[in-house]
């Protein structure tokens, strides 16, 4: 028996070229309050909700020098919601007058053999952390305000220790590729939390 | 002399001056006459100072110290020979000659005290409060304090009423400062730039609605605060988008579908005046008219765009204002938005009056009611996701792929009804609730015996309803009770349930229920039998529900029953349909028969009281106000007393 024909015409169209725009910033243990509170009247009108994810960091290093990172997530607060698989690309080099960092991204629910599988694929597993923290929403917009916390014994969720001593703010929007004023109302958004938290884009290339 | 002309005459003076010269070319030169003071000192001259009131003894004294005084005062005129005829300088020269006196007793004193011998000069304190000049002093003084204080007082006054006009215009400030924070306590209020705009919208509140429902609030500063404040003076004002004006509802009714298609679009729109809250405020009023206009224009855009976009068996007519659809057959459901602008006041001022108002108000409220849950919905916390990272998105729809659901499951997980279907849905339920209820109602004034009674139930839900209709005869409520109905109205159709547990479902046709209950009833008479016979003593011989003998009945089937006489001499037998109505006949035993052959066969007496032949019972003409009444007659009738 003949294997089905794949089609080796790569994937267009649907959720496939959906770009995040982010805008990341901190704030320390103490004003985290005060930054919920605003952000409980900035955004819509929902009783705020907490998150609690693991989320594991795979790559695949093939004979190129950069390896294929893909993250996956799962709920600890919702064990059986399903893990979520995602692939980030580079930000792109757009006019340096936009506000907002924007990348491919590729956004995918798996079942709970996905560790499993991106092991056989060849994925190994970088490093791993817990977010702990709430997820607003505005619209289109997501806040989520994150504490970040290392896992000291790898696949013990249980023990973990903070990574800093502060809350990670991220504003994130998924929209299709080429509509840029999401990025205005992101600056505006911004502006408006300006005096407790600073969001700003961070090149992550910058960092390393 | 008066005819004479008049002469005219010319006077000179004569020349009184002395001519001193006259020159060469004969011009005469006048000696200058005196002047003032030439002539008073040519007076003066001839004043003798040396004739005075003491001058006897003086004469040579004065003289010497006239000649002295001369060599002093040289500028002072000489003595002069005392002359009688100037009486009038008498007073003159009489002061004059005292004040010489007084100079040289003066010079005298002087020149001793200069030799300091015999005299000498001391210094005298002078008083001061006598001197003139500061009480000149003082009044300047006073004057320029008053002034001064004046000045003060002047600035203070004109302080004063700045800080009056101020706090008027603060006050003005405050009030507008107080009705804004109240305002603020109600609506949505942003600062941009030197407006203040608000949000009516309900997006907020989880509406997707495009409008951006901004109203702005101005200071209404057109108000003389001198003038009295009339009643509802407020100083604030909001101005709402124009097409946001007036007041809207959304009319929902159902009709017997039109002949024709008619003039679609042009709802009445009559105004329902809106109430106006005592005490309100006349922005609060008018932000909460608008607002209901924005969901009113909400509700409908919703409706419509399913309306169009929703395939249904018969396709929705949307026209202008108004959405067509048909529930059943021969009816029609429309619902309107009716928008009546501020403007337009006597414009149609509700023309169908004549018309009753089919307005079903329920749904009105339940479209009201519905399209706030749906924005409760997407704001429920089940529509973030879990991790967080996910993207926003039906939650269903993500666990699709990780569940592997194929299609079929995929389709069952959209949500099911939208807005209209399911404001279709309740019509249809309203509709065939009212129609059931008239049906019932209708039976129930026309046939007396036996008396239906419906007991609605209370607790509805928007789709179902149920009844327990009761078929009892009067007065034997508590034998008679077998046939109890229990009806379930649902959207569409009727499921019936019966006491003996059958279930029938009925369409929704009401001619299918009618026929129904006339069945029922026609079994209840029987089966009333049936009981009776029980409590009167008398056997069932037989009973049947449907008979298959006899007249075919057009609406359900005729029941029977025979029934025998405790002594067993008499049976009656009922045959009742709904149609045909009932049959009595009763059995008579052989004996009471009259026109039977004799035969030889029967020997005995005793078969004489067999039951024989049949007669029937002129039912109509029997006493009593029903039908279980008159069987009661008739066996008590059939039972002979021991």
């Amino acid at each position: 028996m003949e294997a089905p024909p794949v089609t080796v015409m790569p994937v267009t169209g649907g959720t496939i070229n959906m770009m995040e725009y982010l805008l990341q910033g901190s704030v320390l243990d103490q004003s985290l309050d005060s930054l919920l509170h605003r952000l409980r009247g900035l955004c819509d009108n929902m009783e705020p909700e907490s998150f609690a994810d693991h989320e594991l960091v795979y790559l695949l290093k093939g004979q190129q020098g950069n390896p294929f990172i893909l993250r996956a997530r799962r709920s600890l607060a919702h064990p059986t919601a399903p893990w979520h698989l995602r692939y980030l690309g580079q930000p792109e080099v757009g006019d340096k007058s936009r506000h907002a960092l924007v990348r491919n991204c590729v956004d995918v629910s798996a079942s709970h053999s996905l560790p499993d599988f991106l092991n056989e694929m060849g994925f190994r597993m970088d490093h791993e952390f817990v977010a702990k923290g709430h997820i607003f929403r505005k619209g289109v917009l997501k806040v989520v305000v994150s504490k970040l916390s290392r896992v000291l014994v790898p696949g013990n969720t249980d023990n973990t220790e903070p990574l800093s001593l502060s809350y990670l703010v991220e504003l994130s929007v998924l929209a299709p590729a080429g509509q840029d004023t999401v990025s205005e109302d992101m600056r505006s958004f911004a502006e408006q939390l300006k005096p407790l938290v600073h969001l700003e884009k961070i090149d992550p290339k910058r960092l390393m | 002399m008066s005819g004479s002309p008049a002469v005219r005459v010319s006077i000179e003076s004569s020349c009184e001056r002395q001519v001193q010269e006259v020159s060469l070319d004969g011009v005469e030169t006048y000696v200058p006459p005196l002047s003032m003071s030439q002539n008073l000192a040519k007076l003066a001259q001839r004043i003798d100072f040396g004739q005075g009131s003491d001058s006897d003894e003086e004469d040579l004294n004065g003289e010497s110290r006239e000649s002295e005084w001369s060599k002093q005062n040289p500028d002072e005129e000489g003595p002069v020979k005392f002359q009688p005829c100037l009486w009038p300088w008498d007073s003159v020269r009489n002061n004059l000659r005292s004040a010489l006196t007084e100079m040289c007793v003066l010079h005298d004193v002087l020149s001793i005290v200069k030799e300091k011998k015999y005299m000498a000069l001391d210094p005298v304190s002078q008083d001061p409060t006598v001197a003139k000049a500061p009480q000149v002093f003082q009044l300047i003084s006073k004057k320029k304090s008053l002034a001064t204080a004046a000045q003060v007082l002047l600035k203070g006054a004109e302080k004063l009423s700045k800080s009056v006009a101020e706090s008027q215009e603060q006050r003005r400030q405050r009030d507008f400062n107080a009705e804004l924070l109240h305002l603020r306590s109600q609506w949505k209020l942003r600062k941009v730039g030197d407006k203040i705009l608000g949000d009516l919208s309900y997006r907020s509140a989880g509406s997707l609605f495009t409008h951006h429902g901004t109203f702005e609030v101005i200071k209404n500063t057109d108000i003389d605060l001198d003038k009295k404040i009339p009643d509802d003076y407020c100083p604030l004002n909001v101005q709402i988008p124009s097409d946001l004006e007036g007041s809207a509802y959304i009319k929902v009714s159902i009709q017997k579908q039109a002949p024709d298609i008619g003039d679609l679009g042009t709802v009445n729109l009559f105004r329902r005046q809106p109430k106006a809250r005592p005490g309100a405020q006349a922005w609060h009023s008018k932000l909460e008219a608008a607002q209901n206009v924005l969901l009113c224009k909400e509700i409908f855009a919703q409706l419509s765009r399913e309306a169009v976009q929703i395939k249904s068996h018969i396709p929705h007519i949307v026209v202008k204002n108004q959405i067509i659809s048909q529930p059943f057959p021969g009816l029609q459901l429309s619902i309107s938005l009716c928008h009546s602008s501020v403007e337009k006041k006597n414009q149609r001022t509700s023309p169908d009056k004549t018309k009753p108002d089919d307005h079903l108000y329920v749904l009105e409220h339940n479209l009201h009611q519905l399209i706030r849950e749906f924005h409760k919905q997407t704001l429920s916390s089940s529509v973030m996701p879990h991790p967080a990272s996910v993207p926003f998105g039906p939650k269903r729809l993500r666990l699709a792929g990780p569940m592997a659901y194929d299609k079929a499951e995929i389709s069952s997980l959209q949500p099911s009804d939208g807005l209209l279907e399911k404001i279709i849905k309740q019509a249809k339920h309203i509709f065939l609730r009212s129609r059931t209820a008239r049906t019932i109602d209708c039976l129930a004034s026309r046939i007396e015996d036996p008396q239906i009674q419906a007991h609605w139930s209370n607790i509805n839900d928007v789709y179902e309803s149920s009844v327990k209709v009761l078929i009892t005869s009067q007065g034997y409520e508590q034998i008679c009770k077998s046939i109890q109905l229990q009806l379930n109205i649902g959207v569409e159709q009727i499921r019936v349930v019966h006491r003996d547990g059958r279930v029938i479902t009925l369409s929704h046709q009401e001619q299918e229920l009618q026929d129904f209950l006339l069945s029922q009833m026609s079994q209840h008479q029987v089966h009333a039998v049936q009981q009776l016979a029980k409590v009167m003593g008398w056997h069932v011989l037989s009973f049947s529900n449907h008979v298959g003998l006899g007249a075919i009945e057009s609406i359900g089937n005729a029941s029977a029953i025979t029934v025998a006489s405790p002594n067993g001499e008499y049976a009656i037998s009922v045959r009742n349909g709904p149609e045909s109505g009932c049959k009595v006949l009763v059995q008579f035993p052989r004996c009471q028969a009259k026109d039977l052959p004799k035969s030889d066969v029967l020997q005995d007496g005793k078969w004489s009281h067999l039951r024989g032949p049949y007669k029937e019972v002129h039912w109509s003409r029997m006493e009593g106000r029903n039908f279980v009444y008159k069987m009661e007659l008739l066996m008590a009738a059939l039972t002979p007393c021991p």
